[in-house]
């Protein structure tokens, strides 16, 4: 594949399946009642679990058949260890991390020292 | 145990066909298909995939190969081909999908895979501009010839 980059990520868990958002996107990240919100330039999604920071995580674009037959917007592809990551576009979440469509959680951004994630910004 | 596909065609070619000729038959549902044999890279058992939410029927999710994010179609899906006698997908053919200029690896799941064959291309009955390139018969067996290099284009 060609256009493979290594990027600092931050990773969740989300029904079971593993994902990533590149860090630069992240303002903060809070706790819910049942999962956490992360709070993007763009606007916020909801997650099971945070699992961490990776750096260098190497991405492969996801532009081709993927593309074809998934309908959601995809900001790239990893691996971890043997587990497919799915890295997130910011501007354009899969329908499953609306926040609209999770726990109808209304927690308001707070500082990402909650969780003791340096996310390198403060809203 | 992984296959190379280099290794499976020289026991069957002889070296006589051309390369374009040469063709991977695999059974998918209840057809029998014939995949470009220079755009298989690999044969695996059937990977194991992580599904997608609101992916297409076609799309059976992503895997990891060789450390890289591989997407898996489900072939007789793609194909749009009824159940075959097998319905657990147990082999998955890694292989070159798109133009030339922009391929991309993908896995395809498949019920089996039969034999490396020829096929001249003077057999082959036109078909459409999609991933069925046309029809040949092979033994008496309809056989639907693939064009992987349209696999990749949106639409």
């Amino acid at each position: 594949m060609n256009g493979v980059s290594g990027e600092r990520v931050l990773l969740l868990r989300h029904q079971g399946r593993l994902w990533g958002v590149l860090h630069d996107a992240v303002r903060t990240v809070t706790r819910g009642h049942d999962g956490f919100r992360v709070w993007l330039r763009e606007g916020d999604i909801t997650a099971d679990h945070v699992l961490g920071v990776i750096d260098n995580l190497r991405i492969w674009p996801a532009d081709g058949v993927l593309a074809r037959f998934w309908g959601e917007k995809v900001g790239g592809l990893a691996v971890l260890g043997t587990t497919p990551v799915v890295v997130l576009d910011p501007g354009a979440p899969p329908t499953i991390f609306r926040s609209d469509a999770g726990s109808g959680s209304s927690v308001e951004p707070a500082s990402d020292s909650d969780l003791g994630l340096d996310m390198g910004e403060t809203p | 145990m992984p296959v190379s596909p280099a290794d499976t065609a020289a026991g069957q070619s002889g070296g006589v066909a051309p390369a374009d000729d040469r063709y991977l038959l695999v059974q998918a549902g209840d057809e029998k298909c014939a995949l470009p044999l220079d755009r298989v890279r690999r044969i695996v058992r059937s990977l194991s995939v992580t599904p997608l939410p609101g992916a297409s029927a076609e799309l059976k999710g992503l895997a990891e190969f060789g450390g890289e994010p591989l997407t898996v179609l489900d072939f007789s899906r793609l194909l749009g081909a009824a159940p075959g006698a097998s319905p657990a997908y147990p082999v998955t053919v890694i292989a070159w999908a798109g133009p030339d200029e922009s391929h991309e690896l993908v896995g395809l799941q498949v019920d089996a895979v039969l034999e490396v064959v020829s096929v001249p291309a003077d057999n082959i009955a036109a078909g459409g501009d999609g991933i069925v390139r046309g029809d040949v018969s092979l033994g008496g067996e309809p056989v639907r010839v693939i064009s992987l290099s349209v696999l990749g284009s949106v639409g």
